[in-house]
């Protein structure tokens, strides 16, 4: 009996220090951090859907104690104490309920230097639900290597993570991102790189392995989309270019020195060029579809000689027909948005679902926005051409990779805002006359998620519905299936 | 179970424990560095163990180089280089790299095995091993060229067993510090303010507020070698970025070594020409390249001897190498001895391994 207790006193310090784990220290205000608000994530004011997770967060003030915060909603109230602040999700999704379509009032309050501090915010709360599902690849921002990539897809109702392919599967292969067709988790695709890879398309929960290459084009398939009707996808083909800039500030830079246009298609297993899109004096890259599938939105730039010009490169959107019968892409393009007269380059065109908006990226040139801390977003209403006021959504550092909810009234995008290296997801909503509102980040369970996070959140993608597939089927889809030949003959019209 | 049952049951357990915390202490003695570089990859001496199985003794000399290079203790560095000459890409590396600062890497070139400018820079592509990745970056922070600094460190980060390796986080940190890029760098510091005691310390000196007079002037003497204009280039461009880290700053002699040293080591001879300056720096090896240039190009004259410092002694050994060299129909045989040690000798006889 004696002993027993003795081991008991000896193992319970033990338990107890393994239990509680190493308290944070994120250093989290002060000259020289990038916590600006009092908050982290900064929630202040920002426009939640009505089903989103608990948004965790946690108080920056270095010296601050007696951390109080009072969330008042439809006559509700919820006080939550401590520098952390996490909630428990029964009473998140009962506040969020009663707040939906109006706001949630936040008064926090603290002790600080002898002095207590106290602020009132606000969080607006959407009657328009957000798709909760988001997928994205999960990357160390790397230079043409990479380790144990996965593409997760999170729940964005509860903070329930799902692995549909990662290294483990498929013997750390390289991995790109994976797309859904406007917000369709039934219709999607990503490409698995290497011995054994191929593009892994998704219609209706049956996957098949592509290889999207045939002798008319300069390189298998790299950027593109599903058409809505699933039968065909647009693709870029690129010859890509990995460089640095000497100037210590800047960082890696990508470059094409060639590329042009395909179209896929998935039932007639071939790969369609045509002259329009395949020109030798153009950059064609980037294609996406109209909401409607009759057009297709890319971006196109002169050719130049890289990267001596590279700073002279810039890309213009345009427009060229697209008739879905025929898989053909018909002459001429139109220019929407021209890169000589605003004296910039546009990147990622992605259309709402709901045929109304056209959100894209405006860098100061080239194709390779994530690290230019120039680079922001650009909203333009499609039905006048006019462009909204998103200085709400851009921030100082880089602005990109967005994708639409499947009813066009939310956006995700990776933003580097902070610390300029790591992409995280930002969510905006969009009202019917094009306000946008201060975007919020993925709410984790964890507050203190993204200070410990090393991987950046790379090309965040929305879905109504869970992809019917995990990296288990990835991993089998990979060593079993045989890559179906789209090498037929040239179909170039 | 009887007492003494018990007590012989204690008695083993006893010292099973004692014979495996023994045999973990000659392991510690034996492998100090091996240690050590588990800890700068966030991981501890079992995991280190798993992940690379057990270090013999050249593995040991080389963590060694790593370890002390991470410390910046070049005369430590240098030394346990000398112990052996390990004939490999990474030793030699860090052999050049303590060489070089401690300024004698032209006139240490030819003193040990050089497998061409791999010796210098550690190629980064697929084809690289993640060890030599990790180190690549090495040479870039101490030449001032932060761009690829922070490439390789942040490549060894990707690489590390738990992808959170503290020699990696202090690069980033301190790369980016050097960047006047303060909440990136923030974001490094506050990820080894998590780390163990040393990392906190050291973190918590790193925050701009908190920067000493020598700290501060360390930061100040790797921004005056940043270049300041921009030039988009190929990652593998070596000698143009070494080019672009003179233009930037005449002075940065290490630079200007190691940029003539790998025209040297490639046999490049126009490019060394080209790129030599008698005025900025001087050293033996360099008088030796220019003697087969002058003779090459029939510039054997008392003015060039002048002008590029070649002294009597370096020419009459010159003459000597030639006299050999054509007596014995281009055989290096005679050579070796008195000779091996010179640039000639390499010029002539040194062959590089592709397979490396």
């Amino acid at each position: 009996m004696k002993r027993s207790k003795l081991l008991l006193f000896a193992v319970l310090p033990a338990f107890l220090l393994l239990s509680c784990g190493r308290p944070y220290d994120v250093r989290p205000a002060g000259p020289g951090t990038d916590r600006a608000a009092f908050i982290y994530p900064d929630y202040t004011d920002v426009t939640l859907p009505c089903n989103i997770a608990p948004l965790n967060f946690y108080y920056t003030d270095p010296a601050g104690k007696a951390f109080t915060t009072h969330f008042f909603a439809g006559g509700k109230a919820v006080v939550l104490k401590g520098r952390e602040v996490v909630w428990k999700e029964k009473a998140w999704r009962e506040l969020l309920a009663a707040a939906a379509g109006s706001d949630i009032t936040v008064e926090s309050a603290w002790s600080s230097d002898g002095t207590r501090r106290f602020q009132r915010w606000t969080l607006h709360v959407a009657q328009d639900r957000i798709d909760p599902y988001l997928t994205y690849r999960l990357i160390e921002p790397g230079f043409e290597v990479w380790d144990d990539l996965e593409i997760q897809e999170r729940n964005l109702e509860s903070f329930d993570v799902r692995v549909i392919s990662d290294w483990r599967h498929t013997e750390n292969k390289c991995m790109n991102c994976h797309i859904h067709s406007q917000g369709r988790g039934d219709l999607s695709m990503f490409y698995l790189r290497g011995e054994g890879g191929g593009a892994i398309l998704n219609r209706g929960g049956e996957l098949r392995k592509l290889t999207l290459k045939n002798d008319a084009m300069i390189s298998p398939t790299v950027y593109g989309e599903i058409h809505p009707g699933g039968r065909f996808g647009v693709f870029s083909t690129n010859i890509i270019i990995p460089a640095m800039h000497s100037e210590g500030g800047r960082r890696m830079e990508v470059f094409d020195t060639a590329s042009d246009l395909c179209v896929a298609d998935f039932d007639g297993k071939r790969m369609l060029t045509f002259p329009e899109t395949s020109r030798k004096d153009v950059f064609e890259t980037f294609p996406v579809f109209s909401a409607d599938g009759n057009f297709v939105y890319y971006c196109a730039a002169p050719a130049h000689p890289l990267p001596a010009e590279l700073g002279q490169t810039m890309y213009s959107l345009v427009r060229i027909p697209f008739d879905a019968a025929t898989g053909t892409l018909g002459g001429p393009a139109d220019t929407v948005w021209s890169a000589t007269q605003r004296g910039a380059s546009v990147c990622h065109p992605k259309t709402s679902p709901d045929g109304r908006w056209l959100l894209f990226t405006v860098a100061a040139y080239g194709t390779f926005p994530i690290n230019h801390s120039e680079c922001d977003l650009c909203l333009m209403d499609l039905s006048d051409g006019s462009i909204m006021d998103m200085q709400a959504v851009n921030a100082e550092k880089s602005d990109t990779y967005h994708s639409w909810s499947s009813d066009g009234t939310w956006f995700v995008f990776a933003s580097k805002r902070g610390d300029g290296l790591y992409g995280k997801p930002y969510f905006s909503h969009v009202a019917p006359d094009g306000t946008v509102t201060k975007p919020f980040l993925l709410p984790q369970k964890n507050p203190h998620f993204y200070d410990m996070m090393l991987r950046s959140f790379n090309v965040p993608d929305l879905g109504n519905a869970p992809v019917g597939f995990d990296a288990a089927t990835i991993g089998k889809v990979w060593k079993e299936m045989p890559a179906e030949s789209f090498e037929k003959k040239n179909h170039t019209i | 179970m009887s007492r003494k049952g018990r007590r012989i049951v204690w008695i083993v357990l006893a010292a099973v424990l004692l014979a495996a915390g023994g045999s973990q202490c000659v392991f510690l003695l034996r492998h100090p560095y091996f240690r050590k570089y588990a800890a700068l990859n966030g991981i501890s001496l079992r995991e280190a163990r798993d992940v690379w199985g057990k270090p013999d003794r050249d593995a040991e000399q080389i963590l060694g180089m790593i370890v002390e290079a991470d410390a910046e203790n070049w005369p430590k560095v240098a030394e346990l280089a000398a112990r052996k000459d390990l004939r490999s890409e990474v030793g030699t590396y860090y052999y050049n790299l303590a060489n070089a600062m401690l300024g004698k890497l032209p006139d240490r070139l030819m003193d040990y095995y050089q497998p061409f400018e791999r010796g210098l820079f550690l190629p980064v592509g697929p084809s690289s091993t993640p060890f030599k990745i990790a180190c690549a970056g090495d040479v870039w922070f101490q030449l001032g060229y932060m761009p690829l600094a922070e490439r390789d460190a942040m490549l060894g980060l990707l690489f590390s067993p738990e992808h959170n390796g503290s020699r990696y986080l202090r690069r980033l940190a301190e790369t980016n510090l050097i960047k006047g890029d303060s909440e990136a760098a923030a974001k490094y510091l506050r990820m080894l303010l998590n780390g163990s005691r040393e990392d906190r310390k050291w973190a918590l000196a790193c925050f701009p507020e908190n920067w000493s007079p020598q700290y501060r002037q360390r930061i100040a003497e790797k921004r005056n070698l940043m270049p300041q204009f921009d030039l988009v280039h190929g990652m593998d461009q070596t000698p143009l970025i070494l080019r672009i880290l003179l233009s930037a700053n005449q002075t940065n002699r290490m630079a200007l070594d190691y940029l003539l040293c790998y025209d040297l080591l490639t046999k490049d001879l126009d490019a060394f020409v080209s790129d030599y300056n008698p005025a900025l720096t001087a050293s033996p090896l360099y008088e030796e390249a220019m003697l087969i240039v002058l003779a090459a190009k029939g510039g054997m004259n008392a003015e060039n001897f002048a002008h590029y410092h070649i002294s009597e002694v370096n020419f009459q050994r010159f003459n000597r190498f030639v006299t050999i060299y054509k007596r014995d129909g281009g055989s290096g045989r005679n050579l070796t001895e008195e000779f091996g040690k010179s640039y000639w000798y390499y010029f002539y006889y040194a062959v590089k391994n592709e397979k490396k």
